[in-house]
């Protein structure tokens, strides 16, 4: 990714026009994905194609054999699934959000930049292939600016695929749905009726669509602003068609969103800590509209160059092999879906590579660094010359942050984030702590332990603040890891890579890498940590350098991952050998909250109380055999081997000296927990 | 020459007057395709005719190629200079012959009809692909014959095959040297002396039987001697592949031909009876002509698409039919390709297809258009088209309209009703009969668009077609497909000038036949062979990963042996190899044809 990267503001465009009406109300001729036949698919063709598709026919007559139900009736029940799931195009609708859109953005945005040369490029390249949109999902706001980006750039709006919980706001889904979303159940049950037909309804979009279709990988909003492992069940669904030859090529666009500042970061931080989603509600979102008086300054939306699935597979695909047989007689074969990771993980590097890096995020790094692990706060001159430091830094990793006056751009960001951040009256950089009460709460709601107002209080600031420097983590963890490594004595190269591959294979989930031990990532970060001063080579053993600054602040920035970490090896170490999720969560919690309190032993950084990275951990260790993972009843379950644990506990502790945690560590009486709930 | 030569013979064998001469370049261009008076001319700067009164269109001013030329080639026929090719070869540009003298002397004694002469060599060492004419125009081929024999009977190939065998001398049969496949050509690297077998002066019809419809036939006669001939009996075998002209009945059967009426006649494998094939082990055939037998598995279907590897086909049993008392042409245009396929397979389900069905792309169509001979400029043409279709029938986008055209021979009630049906039928698909010229065109086309890549090869502009066979449900999406990676692909190359349709040309109960045209402008972009091959194989690979099969009726040849382990199975494969060392032990016809001999 080259570093000199040019964005067009497209806000401007409309804060310069007289009429923005007149602008959502141009003639609309966009660019399609995929030409089809003489006239264009319309969204109830769609549904009535899968209807009569062979597959779903068959299905039918087996079902209606099996069951006595007569075929016509069970036709209804395909439609009436179809007019769940099956998206809309009201032409009107996509107007009138958009001319609100507008209004709003121009209200509490300062710009929405895009990379517009790529995007004009994509378009060119369009209409002979389906083209799938895969952006980060980090928002509610990415697609529905990702339908406003094709709007402006006379791209046909994408069919996108939404969660049903978005159906439950009143209003919402069908507005959504008008505009081109189509509905997927979360649950995952074995309705089979449901999910054949969900299935047909993929295969006819991307096989005889014409539109673009947009659909997140990670299958959720991330909640830590960092990216999720994926998911392959839809990108299985979408690339049937062309494991099948019946499209010529299928071109996967990356594409990552960043915001100055997330709207639903408040919301967030409360969940990483397990307080549970509120239901989405109408009136929770016009709540959220009310925020939307505040300022939240850039969105930075970068389109990265396609990927072309045929060229990703070359040779080691072979479509043939569908020949034999009638294709609606046929699934994705085992051999296809090993295809499959590489290229997930392939998308999501890119959609990191191609994420702007906002000022902010640089002063989150900063300042976490400084409230955390430094005695004197910061000054706004030192804030601005540390950022530019890691900006410096960050550029010869390959992160490009956006902005022409960093000075300039901190003010900017200190202001959007004013609820955030604010100056003492010593002119030094502070969190704002505002009083947490959480009144009432249904125990039985809580993901795990019932943390304190207190905690709450002192946590959520801290998380808010975490959120921002997550994204760019990515850029750091490879060397972080070297680092904590050297920092127990200095070792050669084999021995080096060796814990690297212990500690990366452990963090994989958290940090998200498809080849945990592969030697190229390795060997580059050993490149990066040695050209940064970080790492230098004596009498053949690598050992830490110079540049004890940065080493400082990658390893403290890290630090409160290793904590997670090591709390849950801790308690599942202390743990009956087959337990239920919410035990360990509530108990790593607990661990944690109490050292958190305890601030005169050690400061334990609040984020290491944030679910994701308990779930992280234990999906880890589940990959590394050392959990196996049941589900009864919806409840999760782990047996844990308790001889397999002992040598991670005990491989991962010799980088945890520091840490005082192990001696505080207590289990929770189960009964005393049950009697808590 | 070739008129009617059965005057004077009441009983016997009847005797063909071969329209092709024993020195095929007296009529045949020896380095392009079809009759030397038939071609593509350029007069008077931008002026394009069709030389020769053998076609519909010859003589004619075809004023719209020079702007068609100019839009999808980037060629100014008015001022490019026409390439120089290579002149007839002589002695010197192929100065080896790998014969010994005491084989000659020993051939000389069969009193069999024998050339070691370089130009007929050449002509007998190629078939008709891109990469044969290619090198025939621009350089020479690594290996040719070293002889050419003409034998005239059965009992003539008989010794000739003995003698090869015994002294261990390659034969390649060759007929109407039409094939695509690369099949005539010689393996480079043979170091035994190599035999050109030329079946032509083997086109005797050696009996008809009336009353059960079969004929019996010499290999070497050519499709048109063969119709001809019967004709004036009053009977016809109605195969009629698109080089029926010049190739050769034991052709046909070594690749498995088909024939444009098979939905009448049936393709070669259906009209075959009896065939013999002389072998280094013996003669293969049957004991009886019965229509059919139970007795274990059919060896003409070991003979049918042997490529000459095993042996030299010389008699063939053939069913006749008496001539159709009615023959028409037709056509339909529909608004889109994917309608007109769609028709085409409710007609194959109703079983309703007339001799011919073909349904031409819209690029097809256009081209179509553009042989068109009038005097009014192309544009103006297109544009009266568009108009008249887009005001009288609505919804005609000129862009993306197909035409299909039609062939009926049957009775006149017959073809009256299946007209009928037909056009009725074509209603629902959104389609409306468009007259017999334009079918009756689009049939005439057929035989001309073969001559059109010569004109191209002059300015820098390749050309080749290929075919396949599929099931009905994943026609649409492999032309699609197939489009599409060929366009990717020329954009890989840097070929920026490119020509990529299609039509459907054949129905079956299960499936269909697809044809493709492919040609580029290889200015400036590098070796048009190195390219074009390049473009095949994936193109085919396309076809091979898109449903389609290797080939409907070209054969396999060199050009695709690639695929024809993964086509027919490994087990398959050695079922092949156990053939070919049973009847060929020491691989005299070492064609090379289907599986290489380095794995025989």
């Amino acid at each position: 990714m080259s570093i000199v990267r040019e964005y067009d503001n497209f806000l401007e465009l409309r804060k310069q026009e007289t009429s923005n009406f007149l602008w959502i109300s141009k003639k609309w001729n966009p660019q399609i994905a995929f030409k089809q036949g003489s006239t264009r698919p319309s969204p109830q063709y769609h549904k009535d194609a899968v209807l009569n598709s062979p597959k779903i026919q068959d299905l039918l007559e087996q079902i209606s054999l099996k069951t006595n139900v007569p075929k016509v009736e069970l036709e209804h029940q395909v439609k009436d699934i179809l007019d769940e799931i099956g998206y809309e195009k009201k032409l009107k609708v996509i107007r009138w959000l958009g001319l609100i859109l507008t209004k709003i953005c121009l209200t509490v945005l300062s710009g929405i930049y895009v990379n517009v040369e790529q995007v004009e490029q994509i378009k060119n390249q369009m209409g002979n292939c389906p083209v799938i949109f895969v952006p980060t999902h980090r928002s509610y706001g990415d697609f529905i600016m990702m339908s406003y980006l094709s709007f402006q750039y006379d791209i046909e709006i994408p069919a996108i695929a939404a969660g049903m919980d978005f159906f439950g706001m009143w209003g919402m889904g069908t507005l959504l749905r008008d505009t081109g979303a189509f509905f997927m159940r979360r649950s995952y049950n074995d309705d089979s009726l449901y999910w054949t037909t969900f299935k047909q309804y993929i295969y006819q979009l991307v096989s005889k669509g014409d539109l673009p279709i947009e659909f997140f990988i990670e299958g959720t909003r991330s909640r830590s602003n960092k990216s999720l492992t994926p998911k392959y069940g839809l990108l299985t669904m979408v690339l049937k068609p062309f494991f099948f030859s019946q499209v010529p090529d299928i071109q996967f666009v990356p594409i990552g969103f960043s915001y100055d500042r997330i709207l639903e970061e408040s919301l967030f931080a409360f969940e990483l800590l397990g307080v549970p989603k509120p239901k989405e509600t109408t009136s929770g979102f016009f709540k959220s509209m009310k925020i939307l008086k505040e300022n939240f300054g850039n969105i930075y939306i970068h389109m990265d160059k396609p990927i072309s699935a045929k060229e990703f597979f070359g040779s080691k695909l072979d479509r043939s092999v569908h020949n034999l047989t009638p294709l609606h007689k046929q699934e994705v074969t085992e051999d296809e879906k090993t295809l499959l990771p590489p290229l997930a993980y392939e998308i999501l590097n890119r959609q990191q590579k191609v994420l702007v890096t906002t000022v902010f995020n640089l002063v989150s790094l900063v300042l976490n660094n400084n409230l955390a692990y430094e005695t004197e706060l910061l000054s706004m001159e030192e804030l601005a010359c540390d950022v530019k430091w890691i900006r410096e830094i960050l550029r010869s990793l390959g992160g490009f942050t956006h902005t022409t006056n960093i000075e300039r751009s901190i003010d900017d960001c200190l202001k959007t984030h004013k609820n955030l951040v604010y100056l003492n009256r010593k002119g030094k950089l502070k969190l704002v702590r505002n009083p947490i009460s959480q009144g009432e709460i249904n125990h039985k709601k809580l993901k795990g332990h019932y943390l304190s107002d207190d905690t709450m209080t002192y946590s959520v600031p801290f998380v808010t603040l975490q959120i921002y420097i997550n994204p760019i983590l990515h850029y750091f963890i490879d060397i972080d890891i070297i680092l904590v490594i050297l920092d127990t004595r200095p070792m050669n190269e084999d021995e080096l890579f060796e814990s690297y591959c212990f500690l990366r294979c452990l963090f994989s989930r958290e940090f998200i890498t498809f080849a945990p031990k592969d030697k190229t990532a390795f060997n580059a970060a050993m490149n990066d940590a040695i050209s940064l001063n970080l790492v230098n080579l004596n009498n053949g053993k690598y050992q830490l350098a110079n540049n004890k600054k940065l080493g400082m602040l990658i390893v403290n920035t890290f630090y409160t991952f290793y904590v997670s970490f090591f709390a849950t090896l801790l308690i599942l170490e202390r743990l009956p050998s087959v337990v239920d999720e919410k035990s360990i969560l509530a108990n790593v919690q607990k661990l944690l909250e109490d050292a958190i309190v305890d601030k005169h032993k050690e400061f334990i950084h609040p984020y290491s109380l944030n679910l994701d990275t308990l779930a992280n951990c234990l999906n880890s260790l589940v990959d590394e055999k050392v959990l196996q993972k049941t589900r009864r009843d919806n409840v999760n379950a782990y047996e844990i081997n308790k001889i397999k644990l002992k040598d991670v506990k005990d491989n991962f502790a010799r980088y945890m000296t520091r840490c005082s945690i192990e001696e505080r560590c207590q289990i929770i009486n189960k009964i005393h927990l049950q009697n808590k709930l | 020459m070739g008129e009617n030569s059965q005057k004077n013979q009441l009983n016997g064998p009847i005797i063909v007057n071969s329209v092709v001469p024993k020195n095929r370049q007296e009529l045949i261009k020896w380095n392009g395709w079809g009759y030397n008076d038939s071609k593509f001319v350029i007069k008077g700067g931008s002026e394009v005719y069709f030389s020769g009164r053998r076609y519909p269109i010859g003589e004619q001013r075809l004023p719209h190629i020079y702007g068609w030329v100019k839009d999808v080639f980037d060629v100014d026929l008015s001022t490019a200079v026409p390439k120089k090719f290579n002149d007839l070869p002589d002695e010197k540009a192929y100065p080896n012959l790998n014969v010994t003298p005491e084989i000659l002397e020993k051939i000389s004694h069969f009193n069999i009809s024998f050339s070691t002469k370089v130009i007929d060599r050449v002509i007998r060492a190629h078939g008709q692909t891109l990469h044969e004419i290619y090198t025939l125009q621009n350089s020479v081929f690594p290996r040719i014959p070293d002889v050419v024999i003409w034998p005239t009977c059965h009992e003539d190939v008989v010794k000739i095959v003995n003698f090869c065998h015994e002294n261990n001398i390659v034969i390649i049969p060759y007929g109407g040297g039409t094939a695509v496949s690369g099949a005539p050509e010689c393996p480079p690297d043979e170091q035994r002396t190599i035999v050109s077998l030329d079946t032509s002066q083997m086109n005797r019809i050696l009996w008809l039987d009336k009353e059960n419809l079969v004929g019996c036939f010499e290999s070497g006669i050519v499709g048109q001697d063969l119709e001809r001939e019967l004709k004036v009996l009053g009977f016809t075998t109605g195969h009629e592949p698109d080089s029926y002209e010049f190739s050769s009945l034991g052709g046909w059967i070594a690749t498995r031909a088909s024939g444009m009426k098979k939905n009448v006649y049936g393709n070669i494998e259906d009209l075959l009876v009896h065939v013999k094939m002389v072998t280094p082990r013996g003669t293969l055939e049957k004991s009886c002509q019965a229509p059919r037998l139970s007795c274990g598995p059919d060896f003409n279907h070991l003979v049918l698409g042997s490529e000459g590897s095993l042996g030299v086909i010389t008699e063939v049993v053939l069913k006749i039919r008496p001539l159709p008392k009615c023959q028409k042409y037709g056509s339909i245009v529909f608004p889109s390709f994917e309608k007109g396929v769609e028709f085409m397979r409710e007609v194959a389900k109703r079983r309703w297809q007339p001799a011919s069905i073909r349904l031409m792309d819209n690029d097809q169509f256009k081209f179509a258009l553009i042989l068109k001979p009038e005097s009014s400029y192309f544009a103006h043409a297109l544009d009266a088209i568009k108009k008249f279709y887009v005001t009288t029938i609505k919804g005609f986008d000129p862009n993306r309209m197909c035409v299909m055209t039609l062939l009926f021979e049957a009775d006149e009630k017959q073809v009256e009703t299946n007209e009928k049906n037909l056009y009725d039928l074509c209603k629902t698909f959104g389609g409306f009969p468009a007259g017999e010229t334009n079918g009756e065109r689009g049939y005439m086309l057929t035989f001309v668009i073969a001559y059109i890549r010569d004109l191209g090869l002059q300015f820098e502009v390749v050309a080749e077609s290929f075919e396949t066979s599929c099931p009905w449900d994943r026609a649409v999406t492999l032309v699609r497909n197939v489009k599409h990676v060929v366009a990717d692909e020329c954009r890989l190359l840097g070929i920026t000038r490119f020509l990529i349709n299609c039509r459907v040309t054949q129905t079956y109960d299960a499936g269909c036949v697809i044809y493709f045209y492919l040609a580029f402008n290889h200015r400036n972009v590098g070796d048009p062979v190195r390219l074009h091959g390049r473009l095949e194989t994936r193109a085919r690979e396309e076809i091979v990963s898109s449903g389609g099969s290797v080939s409907h009726h070209h054969g396999v040849g060199k050009l695709r042996r690639k695929w024809y382990g993964s086509t027919v199975s490994e087990a398959g494969v050695g079922l092949y190899m156990a053939a070919k060392r049973q009847l060929d032990p020491k691989n005299i016809f070492a064609t090379d044809n289907l599986v290489t001999q380095a794995k025989l």
